[in-house]
């Protein structure tokens, strides 16, 4: 394919074929849709099972598709707790599965010649899984370790949680994905096994494979395996849409830290929206590289924070545009939110500069063909835009709606979203910064999306 | 084979489709698993190798999938170089090394590399420093005359110094919120105490606070001459085009001489267990390491050493470590064992975390399986999925081009032979059960381990009583 010039007044046309042009699609009549790419140049093939279940579908126990995502490997009819992992760890795999507000995604990147265990052992527990009082008991515990290592006892984790519990008020993106302690605490053998009915069903999984095998081979097996497990006629949703946030919300989280977070979010678009990309170029020049703006100011100039960015992060039902400074110990807090908030306004009040623009688009490409380098990543992308869009984004397409972005776009979705009225602002200080002080301001964000949790 | 509770009938319908019979083939799991994938690293004819007149290693390794290129330098000297009372110099000067190099001061240089949409870091390990770029291949001669700025020509300007100084300064208290980040750091100096690398990579804020421009400068002066230092690159370029570039670029760079190697920590002597519990009174969750000294990089033993370890605590779901301490008793999220390999012997370290109740329960159980794998070595199946494990996953390493480069540049200066990939699976494959029983008899201290606890001091310090003389610290 030919790559658009992106960059302004920079000639960077080149050719090279999307790997992803040769993406073959295949529904078996059970529903359970198969993405196959071969790529014989690489030693690995990627098998991923993207279950259209996340967070967003628990109802009354929160959590419980993380949880249940790692039930998943506690055992089956015909292998043994922990054997699923070990059995394909045993032949070099790399093993792991991870579960977001949208999906939970079960991945092993194998050499070619294990890709027919990988299949067999995915097959087997959709098919057989056996969720049993003993080993809920245990992992429930290893899901509580966790929560503790990524949010109790970790700011960044207490941040964000406190940031989507702070924007969201209806919608099920509220809750965290790893769910409330007490409801993880609570959830019983029954709610499991119920969970697994509902969603782990063929018309609710699709199954991508990157990477150097035989598609026929292949897709012959995994309608063997997969093809005899019986459809669900309904797979029930939330129906709860987010109402419109009118005027700023705040809160502070008190946790003994050293570097004090400012954090900020705001409404913004679903994934697949057309505004999407010129929020993607806001985020990008607000953030990315040493010549980024909020860099520049509050890390460079100013030397208030370690670290500050800000980007649009998109879901399949709703959207955050988030802005975050990591304050340096020995800086302020109020002046990085100040600084923050400045240069949000300036993103609405004035053009961004022809340079920057450019700058942003060729950043945004490289993302794009870096993504295409492991089959891991690439199966990753098509996994996404499947169970996001029901297609896959061909890169040509994506590199062109990239293209279009103008100046008068990034200030226009700026203004659109990026209010102060719209804005949801959390704090994280320590228990001597929490102490009233006359009138604090507030603004700002913790790191990028780590709203993932792995088994 | 009969799957319970499903119809039969989207198996006869499948057998039917493909005309396969109804007898449909055993799992997987059933049959021999088939034997590990040997193939080679690198194709053949893709790696080049130069070495030119000033004595720069140049290491090429070609792939035209995508337009992308990755290139840098690397020298073999590192932190481990630090003076010791200069711990932190290395990532210091890797950071003004950062900051405008050239013609560009720090912005115009982010700007040459952002506009371009490539990524530019400069970075100290243990053993070696790197200047490192990416981006599309078409930017090629930019990234090119970028990475040889960075690399000869970087500017040390006096204000960036102290910028980076007091960065490096506050982002070294900032890492004391990570509660693993600080098991670590008290783990390190525990072990050695009196060496380079019993303090954090990036250093101490006493040392720190020290350095200046003239500082960086001069470690840049020492370290960075070319009979010192690889040049690479992975991704789309021509072997021969590359090493042209190289003479223009880097022929004129003084060959110079590489500064002697940094002296070794004082070998092991197992001592009596000692234990340190960081105070962080907040936490619910205790983070625990305990280890001793471990190998070096090139310690002969090194294959059956890090199979041994491998089924104790290495590998991934499937070690005695994750059996015992999470899938059986649910009391950790995570537990692994690894040994840290540089050019001198690093620690050998398990590392968990736990709810804090259950502290004294994990480190017995941790203890005893270290204690367990000295009188119950790895069995011939263990040491079958060990080196399968092992083997298996080398070649999923290196699935790109820059992977495979970065490796051969790390065995360079950590000082392994120049066919350290080529011969890996074959030393794996020839390591027996008496190899590895040697190596858990030989390797593993349990008796003298130095253990750290991060968490509530109040509630830590009782349970711990009985093991070994307790010293509390403040993160």
């Amino acid at each position: 394919m030919l790559l658009p010039a992106l960059g302004a007044g920079v000639a960077r046309a080149a050719s090279f074929q999307d790997p992803a042009q040769a993406l073959q699609s295949t529904t078996l009549r059970n529903g359970l849709t198969v993405l196959t790419l071969v790529d014989r140049s690489t030693p690995v093939v990627s098998l991923q099972m993207w279950v259209k279940v996340g967070s967003k579908d628990e109802t009354r126990y929160t959590g419980l598709a993380h949880l249940f995502e790692h039930m998943m490997f506690k055992g089956s009819l015909h292998i043994p707790p922990e054997q699923h992992a070990q059995l394909l760890e045993r032949r070099g795999a790399r093993v792991n599965a991870y579960t977001t507000n949208d999906v939970t995604v079960f991945h092993e990147d194998v050499t070619p010649d294990t890709l027919p265990l990988a299949i067999d052992l995915e097959a087997e527990r959709v098919a057989n899984l056996d969720i049993s009082e003993k080993t809920l008991t245990s992992e429930r515990q290893v899901v509580l370790e966790e929560r503790r290592l990524r949010t109790e006892d970790n700011p960044e984790g207490r941040l964000l949680e406190a940031l989507f519990a702070l924007s969201f008020v209806a919608h099920p993106y509220r809750w965290p994905v790893i769910g409330w302690r007490s409801d993880v605490e609570a959830v019983g053998v029954e709610q499991c096994r119920e969970f697994f009915k509902t969603f782990y069903a063929p018309n609710n999984i699709v199954l991508v494979l990157v990477g150097n095998f035989d598609a026929d081979k292949a897709l012959r097996h995994i309608d063997r395996v997969f093809g005899r497990l019986a459809p669900v006629a309904e797979i029930p949703r939330n129906p709860t849409k987010e109402p419109e946030q009118r005027g700023e919300r705040r809160s502070v989280v008190v946790f003994d830290v050293h570097s004090p977070t400012v954090a900020a979010a705001w409404h913004a678009p679903a994934a697949g929206h057309p505004d999407g990309p010129a929020l993607d170029v806001a985020g990008q020049i607000l953030s990315s590289g040493r010549s980024s703006r909020l860099y520049r100011r509050l890390v460079y100039q100013e030397q208030q924070a370690l670290a500050a960015q800000g980007g649009y992060w998109e879901m399949k039902e709703a959207g955050l545009f988030f802005a975050y400074a990591s304050v340096r110990p020995d800086g302020s807090t109020d002046r990085s939110e100040a600084l923050l908030e400045d240069e949000v306004r300036k993103l609405r009040s004035e053009p961004v500069s022809d340079e920057e623009l450019g700058k942003a688009k060729n950043q945004l490409q490289v993302d794009l063909v870096n993504d295409l380098a492991t089959t891991q990543a690439l199966a990753g992308r098509i996994g996404e835009d499947f169970v996001t869009f029901g297609r896959v984004r061909s890169l040509e397409e994506r590199l062109s709606a990239l293209g279009a972005v103008t100046q008068a776009d990034v200030q226009r979705v700026a203004t659109t979203y990026l209010g102060d009225d719209k804005r949801s602002v959390v704090r994280l200080v320590s228990p001597a910064g929490a102490a009233p002080k006359a009138k604090a301001p507030e603004r700002g964000t913790r790191s990028a999306p780590a709203r993932r949790s792995k088994p | 084979m009969k799957l319970q509770g499903r119809p039969a009938l989207g198996v006869v319908l499948a057998a039917a489709l493909f005309g396969c019979g109804l007898f449909a083939p055993k799992p997987a799991w059933l049959l021999p698993p088939p034997p590990i994938y040997d193939g080679p690293v690198v194709e053949a004819g893709k790696l080049h190798r130069a070495t030119l007149e000033n004595g720069l290693h140049v290491i090429v390794l070609e792939n035209h999938r995508l337009p992308r290129v990755a290139l840098g330098v690397a020298v073999r000297r590192g932190a481990a170089s630090d003076p010791i009372d200069r711990a932190g110099l290395a990532t210091f000067t890797a950071e003004v090394m950062e900051r405008g190099a050239g013609d560009r001061d720090a912005f115009a240089f982010a700007q040459a590399v952002d506009g371009i949409g490539a990524s530019f870091d400069v970075s100290a390990d243990w053993d070696s420093m790197s200047v490192t770029l990416s981006g599309l291949s078409w930017d090629f001669d930019r990234l090119f005359s970028l990475l040889g700025d960075a690399t000869l020509r970087p500017r040390f300007d006096k204000a960036e110094a102290e910028r980076a100084r007091a960065e490096q300064i506050a982002s070294l208290e900032s890492q004391k919120d990570d509660p693993g980040t600080l098991a670590k750091v008290h783990f390190a100096q525990l072990l050695y105490p009196d060496h380079r690398f019993g303090r954090p990579l990036a250093g101490t804020p006493e040392a720190v606070a020290t350095f200046d421009a003239a500082a960086a400068r001069q470690f840049h002066r020492q370290n960075f001459v070319a009979s010192n230092a690889i040049l690479f690159v992975a991704g789309d370029v021509h072997a021969d085009d590359f090493v042209s570039r190289a003479r223009q670029v880097f022929g004129a760079w003084p060959g110079g001489e590489a500064p002697p190697l940094p002296p070794p920590p004082p070998p092991v002597v197992p001592g009596e267990r000692r234990i340190v519990i960081v105070d962080r009174p907040e936490l619910g969750q205790a983070q625990i390491v305990l280890g001793h000294q471990g190998i070096a990089r090139t310690t002969p033993t090194r294959f059956s050493d890090t199979l041994m370890n491998n089924v104790l605590g290495g590998g991934g779901f499937s070690s005695r470590l994750m059996e015992s301490v999470r899938a059986d008793a649910g009391l950790t999220y995570s537990v692994g064992s690894s040994f840290s390999l540089r050019r001198a012997p690093g620690p050998f370290a398990v590392s968990t975390f736990t709810r804090v109740p259950e502290s004294r329960r994990v480190i017995d159980l941790v203890l005893q399986q270290l204690e367990h794998m000295k009188q119950d070595p790895p069995s011939e199946s263990e040491l079958r999925d060990a080196k399968s494990e092992t083997a298996g996953g080398f070649a999923l390493g290196f699935e790109t081009s820059e992977a495979i480069v970065a490796a051969l540049v790390g065995i360079d200066v950590q000082g392994l032979p120049e066919n350290a990939l080529d011969t890996y699976r074959a030393n794996i494959r020839a390591v027996t059960t008496a190899d590895t029983a040697a190596s858990a008899r030989d390797r593993l201290h349990p008796e003298g381990a130095g253990i750290v606890i991060v968490g509530p001091g109040a509630a830590l310090a009782p349970a711990l009583q009985g093991m070994g003389p307790v010293v509390v610290e403040k993160p």
